[in-house]
């Protein structure tokens, strides 16, 4: 028999029997739609669980916190070794460090006679080559060229706030940011970019009446230009602090104990250093390792790891309970079967003594109960898109209060592979249930068939 | 030329604990081109012989040759080709498919043997036609009276030019009228393309249509009778004049 006969036989049992078909194919329908909703909504929960976890931070970093820092000088130091070593870690894609000044050590000003000031900066010593890969992005102005790292200082994009002016008392001295009625906001005093930015040495010794202190004098001063102001990064590290090239940020802290006649000062030791990887799923690995280093870390992929845990429950149990409607179906696509070669004894007899080969026999069976799946699972996707963006438009906001994500996160998600993966399945239920069927019809004997009415 | 031959047949089946013979020693030579009638009562075990035939039936010992192939031992699959190649069946509930048109039971042993449906069915049209049912190509079994359906079964029995053809009681569902109408149908067709025919009947007014009676009683062959067809004697009374009609409706 050729196969289009074989298929063409199949389409017309099917369809000489159209009410049990469709009732047999809705089975499979409600089956499909079930697992392929439940799965679209598993889908979406991971994603807004990540979109959650990233708003909240980078999610392929690991940061490393020195807490031994200036306590104890036998645990493992932070330094440039260290840094290199774990640079060598297999899928960390770059290491971070950052060098913090700490905010007694300098002063920042800005205009003439150090009219704008800011006495507590929260300045970074970063490696001014990994900017890009650090995730910054300039709002404006442009990153400093090779030459220029050593007299260039970056600004967070709300940094330029922290500036008083000394001209003035009380709280007009201050300013913030403040969104104004027609849209606009506030300004700071200065724009960073269009003056020279001094950073001066306290001398902690020399002590003002409004706490501060003071600072400068020859060979105690930076003057540097403000090249840049950062986007918001995503982990709101910068917003209110600046950045400094590391060796500058060494320097300012060898000047700092020399003015002040710090002794013995260890070598400067990372406070903090933030390792990439290079895909989330490494994260967990990558950070084994640091810590069998006898480094304390942390990161998003912890958390991320409980959540998801939790979430995977969830989605086993709903995922089980669509398997049991899909395998419901499947016994229906059975019963089907069955029925219908009770009822197709006698054809199946007279096909025999004919010479029809038992083999397309089989494969027409076969055929007709992989279609219902087949059928099942097309009309089960179309309806499952349905549900999704029914889902997707009334649900979303909802999931974005639950979570705390913006409220365009989908509340389910059909990716394409989903889509084949289902009607590939629903083919395979229906081949799988047919099976047996069509077995038995095989084994109908020629000559008892004939003689049944 | 033997067609069939068949050498100590048996068939043995348990009912219980008790076995019955239904077919004892049966021994039979079948030429080609032959009207073979196998006559019994019912009950004599002559179905079942039939059904050994055609490879239906495993015998219980005992061989059956078909064009010079042992066909109690071939598998499954092989016998399925065997019976597409060089068996046709003519039935007495006429075992058409109902949901299928005349044309498309006729054509159905050609599409089990891979023919495309143009071609099958051209095959199918013209036989239908030799048959006279050139009117009723696309009426469904339902549709038709059973002398019409047995030319149907008749049609698609012939329509792969088999080498045999077996009919098991082919008139019994029919009346006197009509059992001649088909009688002299099957056997024309026959001695038209020499095909071989085996007949299973009961009744004595078919066996007359053979060339040779085969008498079997209680699983045995009582006796092996020559026949001359009344086909070819009503023939041969048109030749030599007179004037009867054949009723070829």
């Amino acid at each position: 028999m050729k196969i289009f006969d074989i298929i063409k036989m199949a389409f017309k049992n099917l369809w000489r029997r159209k009410g049990r078909t469709l009732l047999t194919v809705i089975g499979v329908v409600i089956g499909s739609c079930a697992v392929i909703v439940m799965i679209s909504l598993g889908l979406g929960m991971n994603l807004a669980m990540d979109n959650m976890l990233a708003s909240w931070g980078d999610l392929t970093a690991i940061t490393i916190y020195n807490y031994s820092y200036g306590v104890s000088d036998e645990s493992v130091a932070l330094d440039d070794d260290a840094v290199e070593s774990i640079k060598a870690i297999e899928n960390v894609s770059y290491v971070i460090p950052r060098l913090r000044v700490e905010s007694n050590m300098v002063t920042i000003a800005a205009g003439r006679s150090d009219r704008y000031r800011m006495d507590w900066a929260e300045i970074y010593g970063v490696d001014f080559s990994l900017l890009d890969k650090m995730g910054y992005t300039p709002e404006t102005g442009e990153f400093p060229s090779e030459d220029e790292y050593s007299s260039t200082i970056i600004f967070g994009n709300e940094t330029a706030y922290n500036f008083r002016d000394t001209r003035k008392r009380g709280d007009k001295q201050y300013t913030w940011k403040q969104y104004l009625s027609d849209g606009t906001y506030t300004l700071p005093f200065i724009d960073p970019q269009d003056e020279k930015i001094l950073v001066a040495i306290n001398n902690t010794k020399q002590q003002n009446d409004d706490g501060t202190y003071q600072y400068g004098g020859r060979g105690y001063e930076y003057e540097l230009n403000c090249s840049a102001v950062l986007m918001q990064d995503p982990n709101w590290e910068t917003v209110y602090s600046v950045l400094i090239d590391i060796n500058v940020a060494k320097d300012i802290i060898d000047d700092y104990n020399r003015r002040n006649g710090v002794k013995d000062a260890n070598d400067p030791q990372y406070t903090y250093v933030k390792v990439v990887c290079d895909d989330i799923n490494d994260v967990e690995e990558v950070e084994t390792q640091i810590e069998a280093m006898g480094f304390n870390c942390s990161s998003m992929a912890d958390m991320r790891g409980e959540m998801k845990k939790t979430l995977g429950i969830i989605q086993l149990v709903l995922g089980c309970l669509a398997a049991i409607s899909l395998f419901v179906a499947a016994l229906s696509i059975t019963n089907t079967m069955i029925m219908s070669i009770y009822e197709r004894t006698k054809e199946i007899g007279i096909m025999k003594v004919l010479g029809c080969y038992v083999g397309n026999i089989r494969s027409a069976f076969l055929f007709e109960a992989g279609l219902i799946g087949l059928l099942g699972g097309i009309i089960g996707t179309v309806l499952s898109y349905a549900i999704s963006i029914g889902m997707n438009y009334f649900g979303a906001g909802v999931m974005a209060s639950l979570l705390g994500t913006s409220g365009d996160t989908p509340v389910s998600i059909i990716p394409l592979w989903l889509v084949l993966l289902a009607l590939g399945f629903s083919t395979l239920i229906g081949l799988i249930s047919g099976f047996v069927p069509a077995n038995r019809a095989v084994k109908i004997s020629a000559l008892e068939a004939i003689k049944s009415e | 030329m033997a067609i069939i031959e068949i050498k100590d047949l048996r068939k043995t089946y348990k009912l219980g604990n008790e076995r019955v013979h239904a077919l004892k020693r049966i021994n039979l030579t079948i030429e080609k081109g032959e009207i073979c009638c196998v006559l019994g009562t019912s009950g004599s075990g002559k179905s079942t012989l039939l059904n050994m035939l055609a490879g239906l039936e495993k015998p219980t010992k005992g061989s059956v040759f078909i064009k010079g192939t042992e066909i109690t031992k071939l598998s499954e699959k092989k016998l399925a080709r065997f019976r597409q190649e060089n068996l046709g069946f003519i039935f007495q509930s006429y075992n058409l498919l109902n949901q299928l048109t005349a044309l498309e039971n006729v054509a159905m042993p050609l599409m089990f043997k891979g023919m495309p449906r143009k071609r099958r069915e051209k095959i199918a049209a013209k036989m239908l036609k030799s048959v006279s049912l050139d009117n009723r190509m696309k009426h469904k079994p339902s549709q038709m009276s059973g002398g019409q359906q047995q030319r149907v079964g008749i049609a698609r029995a012939f329509v792969t030019k088999p080498s045999v053809i077996f009919a098991d009681e082919p008139t019994g569902n029919l009346d006197s009228h009509t059992t001649e109408d088909v009688m002299k149908l099957m056997v024309e067709m026959c001695r038209k393309y020499n095909l071989t025919l085996v007949l299973v009947t009961h009744d004595l007014g078919i066996s007359e249509y053979a060339d040779k009676i085969v008498h079997i009683i209680d699983g045995e062959i009582t006796s092996v009778e020559k026949n001359i067809s009344k086909y070819d004697l009503e023939k041969v009374k048109v030749k030599i004049g007179e004037r009867i009609e054949i009723n070829e409706k």
